[in-house]
């Protein structure tokens, strides 16, 4: 990017390479992936639409873990209560699609009452207590009759919609989402609350020490990582469109994200995005061997646990010192003072 | 008024008294060392004022205000900076980052002036050659000074330096001298745990000493380390020793 204004000694750069060729690679990206359900088959589009949701959820628990130190295992619950939202609006004559910004909202307003609660426990018991919530918010939602109970509800309002034109806007949907999630983390993490997540990541101690508010700031990503699940429990509810409990509260998202940040790298931009591809590709190759893309891509999380904790990003990136993604500040140029 | 006032200061581990009645001010600008044999509890006593760690009893003030409940981040933007003994580094972020978010969120600076603040502080301690370093990479030496910028860049009032000497080379600790005298000679209070005693003198203009969590001498530097206490406490000579280092 310009250099900053530089009034004072130093002028600093946000990437140590020329952004030209990554924005004009990431314009490309963006308009193959919105134009795809025109060039590609439906199966693929469909494919890309469940990666969309994978990057979302990865992304999210990846600022979570990765940057702010909570593993949750809980983030189900807002996937849940994400695609409950949208079906509850859905239910009250609101267009689907339209609800997933306010299903963002109503998670993001959710979870703040409940980091009161969860900020009182550490490590393991964070941990267990994220799941006991998503369980719990399942067990409620379940009761509801309205919603469907235990048994389930189908989205209604999709049927104005032609078959492919409700498959296209679908896929614009979850693709838009997804978008909006990963650009929306990249400038997070450019800001001042970058810095300040990337002090968290390293040390905390540290961190505290330095200044850093970290209970807000952890609320902060606690709030946000809700809202971006809570995105994509929306528009998994509009695709599937059959919402359940057992299906939108499952623990497996959260394995699943968990899994991909690892592999793909926690505390870096680009690495849940590639643990979604590596994900994707196994499955997607190995998917008449049954349940093996599983068993491989379970190994594989172990190894780079035990090899290469950073994960296959950041072997990459120390292999070959550049990022798709800077959020870095270099120091330029010193003009010394006389 | 002082600056900082410890008033009966107390706090156990367990069966582990790491500070019992603890009280003694420091003034604005003061350079005053601590010293006292390992265990004595005095990275505890920084813990407690710096507040990573809550005493049991007893009041500690910083500019008359008591910050007993308040949080480490509080303190810090409030004036308190400090270095750890074990260097702790940012390791995935640059040198010039690590100086910038204690530049951002300690002093609360922006833009273009908390890049300023942050690399004043790497410039002050020597560290402006490395800026754009991963600070993971640094060996010891340079952690340490890494500690200082940060705490630096946080502009503090009062720094709290944790045996920021220790484990370097004689010209090193010169180096440190220098800068840690230029820092007293701004105005900026110091307090100072070191076990290289001459490190101390040569900065130094009151020195405190701990045992077992008790402060056994509090004076003019010659009369502290020529103590019945002090040198009981050091087994005879020790401490003498340390300081032919
Ligand atoms: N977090 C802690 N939990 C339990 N014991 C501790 C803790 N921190 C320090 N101690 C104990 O308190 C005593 C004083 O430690 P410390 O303050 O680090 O001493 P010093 O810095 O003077 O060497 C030691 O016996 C140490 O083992
Ligand atoms: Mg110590």
């Amino acid at each position: 990017m310009t250099p900053v204004d530089s009034h004072g000694l130093i002028s600093i750069r946000r990437s140590t390479h020329s952004p030209v060729i990554t924005m004009v690679g990431a314009a490309v990206l963006v308009g193959l992936l919105s134009a795809a359900p025109w060039i590609v088959s439906q199966s693929l589009a469909s494919i890309l639409m469940n990666f969309f949701i994978l990057v979302i959820m990865a992304t999210m628990w990846n600022l979570l873990a990765g940057y702010a130190g909570m593993v949750s295992i809980g983030q189900q619950a807002f996937v849940g209560l994400g695609a409950y939202a949208t079906l509850y609006l859905a239910i009250k004559g609101m267009n689907p699609f339209v609800t997933i910004p306010l299903a963002a909202a109503a998670c993001g307003i959710i979870a703040l009452p409940i980091t009161y609660l969860l900020f009182r426990l550490r490590g393991g018991y964070f941990s267990i207590a994220t799941w006991v919530i998503a369980d719990t918010a399942m067990l409620i939602i379940g009761t509801i009759a309205l919603l469907g109970g235990g048994t389930g509800h189908l989205v209604p309002g999709l049927s104005n919609l032609s078959p492919t034109a409700l498959t296209d806007a679908e896929y614009l949907a979850t693709w838009i989402v997804a978008l909006l999630v990963v650009a929306g983390t990249y400038f997070l993490l450019r800001s001042r609350v970058g810095l300040v997540l990337a002090s968290l990541r390293d040390n905390e101690v540290a961190a505290r020490s330095a200044g850093v508010r970290v209970t807000s700031a952890r609320r902060m990503v606690f709030v946000i990582a809700a809202a971006g699940c809570g995105a994509a429990g929306a528009v998994l509810a509009i695709s599937q469109p059959f919402v359940q409990p057992g299906n939108e509260f499952n623990l497996q998202w959260s394995a699943e994200m968990l899994f991909v940040s690892m592999i793909g790298g926690l505390g870096t931009i680009e690495g849940p995005i590639l643990g979604s591809i590596v994900f994707f590709v196994l499955q997607q190759s190995l998917q008449q061997q049954g349940a093996w893309y599983l068993i491989i891509f379970g190994a594989l999380a172990m190894a780079v646990a035990i090899w290469q904790p950073r994960g296959l990003w950041g072997a990459f990136r120390d292999r070959f010192h550049m990022e798709l993604m800077p959020v870095g500040h270099w120091v330029r140029e010193t003009k010394r003072p006389k | 008024m002082p600056l900082l006032q410890l008033e009966g200061v107390s706090k156990k581990f367990g069966q582990v008294v790491v500070a019992e009645e603890i009280t003694f001010q420091l003034d604005q600008g003061a350079a005053v060392g601590i010293v006292g044999p390992n265990g004595a509890g005095k990275t505890s006593l920084f813990g407690m004022i710096s507040g990573d760690i809550r005493q049991d009893s007893g009041r500690i003030l910083f500019e008359d205000q008591s910050v007993g409940s308040m949080t480490a981040a509080v303190r810090c933007r409030m004036g308190m900076g400090r270095t750890y003994q074990v260097p702790h580094p940012f390791e995935r972020m640059t040198v010039f980052e690590n100086a910038l978010l204690a530049a951002q969120q300690g002093a609360q600076a922006h833009g273009q002036k908390s890049y300023d603040l942050a690399f004043a502080a790497l410039e002050r301690t020597g560290l402006a050659e490395l800026a754009n370093r991963p600070a993971g990479s640094l060996g010891l030496l340079h952690r340490k000074r890494l500690e200082m910028a940060r705490a630096l860049a946080t502009g503090p009032k009062l720094l709290l330096l944790d045996e920021i000497a220790g484990g370097l080379t004689d010209p090193e600790v010169n180096e440190l001298i220098v800068i840690i005298r230029g820092l007293r000679d701004d105005g900026i209070a110091v307090l100072w745990i070191e076990h290289v005693v001459r490190a101390l003198l040569s900065t130094v203009d009151r020195l405190l000493c701990l045992a077992s969590g008790r402060l056994v001498a509090d004076g003019p530097p010659s009369e502290v380390l020529a103590s019945e206490e002090v040198r009981k406490v050091y087994l005879g000579g020790k401490i003498i020793n340390e300081a032919a280092i």
